[in-house]
């Protein structure tokens, strides 16, 4: 990203200490232990290239139907190219300059180049989304993401699509709520237990009965 | 005047009981999604879609044009109590805003962007009355190469232009032309990229992608920071939104300036409201230097919050003036407002006009009565809407997670679609996690289909001659504004990069960005 004020460059000096000049405000602590560091990034462009591979053998391998041309081949080459060409370059610019997380620049919304709106407005950037942090070696080995939570959010969603047909919606959607709930920090078990209930109950009368719409009842079929 | 008399017709139609009912619900969740941060009118349409089905698509229209208008009042509530703008289109008026609360001043500020929003979006919408038509012939004269140049400024704009980065916004948008791209090929008939399932002979569906990005996407990102970020904190705001006649005299020129920035720039696909709300903001800044105006960037400047608001109803406006004329969605919001069209079998452009004039000319008044509605719903119950801020974050998300796969399930009754849901929800998890721009891929999806239909027509009329598709007055003002506005990019990257580089601290022998 080149929208940061303060991009570090190579240094070979420092190596021998690998202590970074620290700062005190906005700065976060990061640990530079392997080559993973600061490049777990990499995974975009592998599942870029993941699925410019299946593209490339969709089309390959494409039963044309009709003889117009060009045929339902062309797009996609010329969006292949376009996928491989960006994954290649963002491969490289990855191994080049490490890239870590932001914490101060969270809100920080990638639609946009502060760079321009900065320009545009005739503001500093760093006003824009807050001073961005400088990453300062030596911290508590973190990781950025909570993938435990994150764990629990999205197997909950994977659970509630196997239980679904099975339980209906009003048992799955209400365990849906009450673990995200859960994982996200709420500590009051049993009345989240309620709200969920309602809720889930709620929506499949307001369908059911208002719009016509059916969801699933499961093996609570005929019961209610 | 032929508009006047199309118009009034539609006000004829949009004020039954019935239909300012639906414009009432639209504009309270509109504002609600606008006010809560992170959620915005894009996926507040998105989730509503699958809902509004059974409805008359009149009915539909009119409850999005109060949710597409919502979404940009409430956004500025969010920024200007807590610092935190509601979306992207508030953070100009953020600055300004949440010093005048931190000033006490905070009921000022928001009936000054409340005013604001419905000034910018009255003029942009009577605009678009008297323009439309304008446009709509213009368009008649278009053919498959300025169609596909339209296409290729929208992508190209949006994915390079005004994103961050120009690697990550054409990452984007080659995922989003992929997604767009499995299903049957409509002019040929093949089977393309399926993987053998029947359920993807149709497409992808439009609602899972959009629910799966905006709103799944974003509720995995939050469970990934929601025990590491700080929360907010609240300025309270007391008393009611009030402005005397100085506070008025004070904002006008500031509303209108933003206004003038708004209007032009709904028709440029420059992705939505941020360029023209910072133009905005800069231009009260430079004025208020000049002016020796002291309150600006200290305690807060009452121009520095009308400028801003006021430029991105505005520019919400005139966008819907030309997705409904052109069919050329300019943002990401107008991007799914376009989706929901082809759900109910319509197509925007021209022929709208001809085909479905009741339903747009209805549309049209029904977005003048959102405006008042939402106008009276921000400037009196401005303390409620901020009350939003107090739900648990826990109980909010959770609502959203269960909203998202009723919303996909409420489509086609397929658990297909729920697992696509959740594979395109973590990559939505992935791409705000590595700041990969969202708009491209919605642009791309939507705009897709069209790109490649019309690129395949010209070449096949040419034969395969490129030269068709530069051929016209239309596609090369087009290709050069765009090869401009590239270039000028680039400039700008360089110049950042290479004082970035000056200003840099040394870090260790490895290089780190941030």
């Amino acid at each position: 990203m080149n929208n940061t004020e303060q991009e570090p460059v190579p240094h070979g000096k420092a190596a021998a200490t690998g202590v970074a000049h620290r700062e005190a405000n906005g700065s976060f602590p990061i640990r530079i232990t392997s080559f993973w560091s600061g490049r777990s990034e990499l995974v975009v462009p592998a599942l870029v290239l993941c699925l410019a591979g299946f593209l490339t053998y969709g089309t390959a391998s494409m039963k044309v139907m009709g003889t117009s041309v060009p045929g339902p081949q062309f797009f996609p080459t010329i969006v292949c190219v376009l996928l491989y060409l960006m994954a290649g370059i963002h491969v490289a610019q990855i191994l080049r300059t490490r890239r870590f997380p932001d914490e101060s620049s969270e809100s920080h919304s990638a639609d946009f180049s502060t760079d321009l709106l900065a320009d545009l407005s005739a503001t500093d950037s760093k006003e824009i989304y807050g001073p961005s942090g400088r990453p300062v070696l030596g911290g508590r080995p973190r990781a950025y993401s909570d993938w435990k939570t994150l764990g629990m959010v999205a197997g909950s969603v994977a659970a509630f699509i196997v239980a679904l047909p099975l339980l209906g919606w009003i048992l799955s959607a209400a365990g849906l709520f009450w673990v995200v709930c859960r994982a996200l920090g709420s500590n009051r078990p049993l009345f989240d237990l309620s709200v969920s209930v309602l809720f889930s109950s709620a929506i499949q009368l307001a369908f059911n009965a208002g719009l016509g719409l059916n969801l699933p009842s499961g093996f609570l079929e005929g019961l209610i | 005047m032929e508009q006047i008399s199309m118009l009034l017709e539609g006000f004829g139609s949009a004020l039954t009981p019935m239909n300012l009912l639906w414009v009432l619900i639209g504009a309270v969740l509109g504002t609600a999604v606008g006010v809560l941060p992170g959620l915005g009118s894009a996926m507040a349409v998105a989730l509503l879609l699958p809902i509004t089905f059974s409805l008359d698509p009149t009915a539909a229209f009119i409850m999005f044009a109060g949710v597409y208008y919502g979404g940009l009042f409430g956004d500025s509530t969010s920024g200007i109590l807590l610092n935190t703008p509601g979306n992207s289109s508030a953070i100009a008026s953020t600055f300004e805003g949440h010093r005048m609360a931190l000033d006490g001043r905070a009921a000022k500020a928001l009936a000054t962007s409340a005013v604001g929003a419905f000034i910018g979006g009255l003029i942009a919408t009577t605009v678009v009355v008297f323009f439309a038509p304008v446009l709509v012939n213009m368009a008649t004269a278009f053919g498959p190469a300025e169609y596909f140049a339209l296409a290729v400024f929208a992508f190209l704009a949006i994915s390079s232009v005004v994103s961050d980065s120009v690697v990550k916004g054409l990452l984007s948008l080659g995922l989003g032309l992929v997604l767009a791209m499995v299903g049957v090929d409509g002019p040929s008939g093949t089977i393309r990229y399926t993987l053998g399932l029947p359920q993807l002979f149709d497409g992808m569906s439009i609602v899972v992608i959009t629910v799966g990005l905006l709103a799944l996407g974003e509720v995995l990102h939050i469970a990934s920071r929601i025990h590491r970020d700080e929360e907010a904190v609240r300025v309270v705001s007391k008393g009611r939104p009030r402005l005397g006649l100085a506070d008025l005299r004070r904002a006008m020129p500031a509303w209108l300036r933003g206004t003038a920035f708004g209007v032009p720039f709904g028709v440029i696909p420059a992705g939505g409201s941020e360029v023209p709300t910072f133009l905005a903001y800069g231009t009260e800044k430079k004025l208020a230097a000049r002016n020796g105006d002291t309150d600006f960037g200290t305690t807060g400047s009452i121009r520095g919050v009308a400028a801003p608001e006021a430029a991105a109803n505005a520019t919400a406006g005139t966008a819907m003036g030309a997705l409904l004329a052109l069919g050329l969605p300019t943002s990401a919001t107008a991007a799914i407002m376009l989706a929901a069209f082809q759900q109910y079998g319509m197509q925007p452009g021209p022929l709208l006009f001809e085909r479905s004039g009741d339903l747009v000319w209805t549309l049209l008044a029904s977005l003048f009565i959102g405006l008042v509605i939402l106008v009276v719903l921000n400037m009196q119950f401005a303390v409620l809407w901020a009350k939003l801020l107090l739900i648990p974050r826990h109980y909010l998300y959770a609502g959203i997670t269960v909203l998202s796969v009723l919303g996909v399930y409420a489509i086609s009754s397929s658990l297909v679609d729920l697992w696509i849901l959740l594979a395109i929800g973590l990559l939505g998890f992935l791409m705000r996690r590595y700041k990969l721009p969202l708009a491209p891929v919605l642009i791309a999806v939507i705009l897709g289909p069209l790109a490649e239909t019309e690129l395949r027509r010209a070449l096949t009329v040419s034969e395969g001659d490129l030269g068709i598709l530069v051929d016209s007055p239309v596609t090369l003002v087009l290709y050069g504004l765009l090869a401009i506005a590239l270039v000028i990019t680039m400039i700008q990257h360089l110049r950042h990069r290479s004082h970035s580089k000056k200003n840099a601290p040394i870090l260790d022998n490895d290089m780190a960005g941030v």
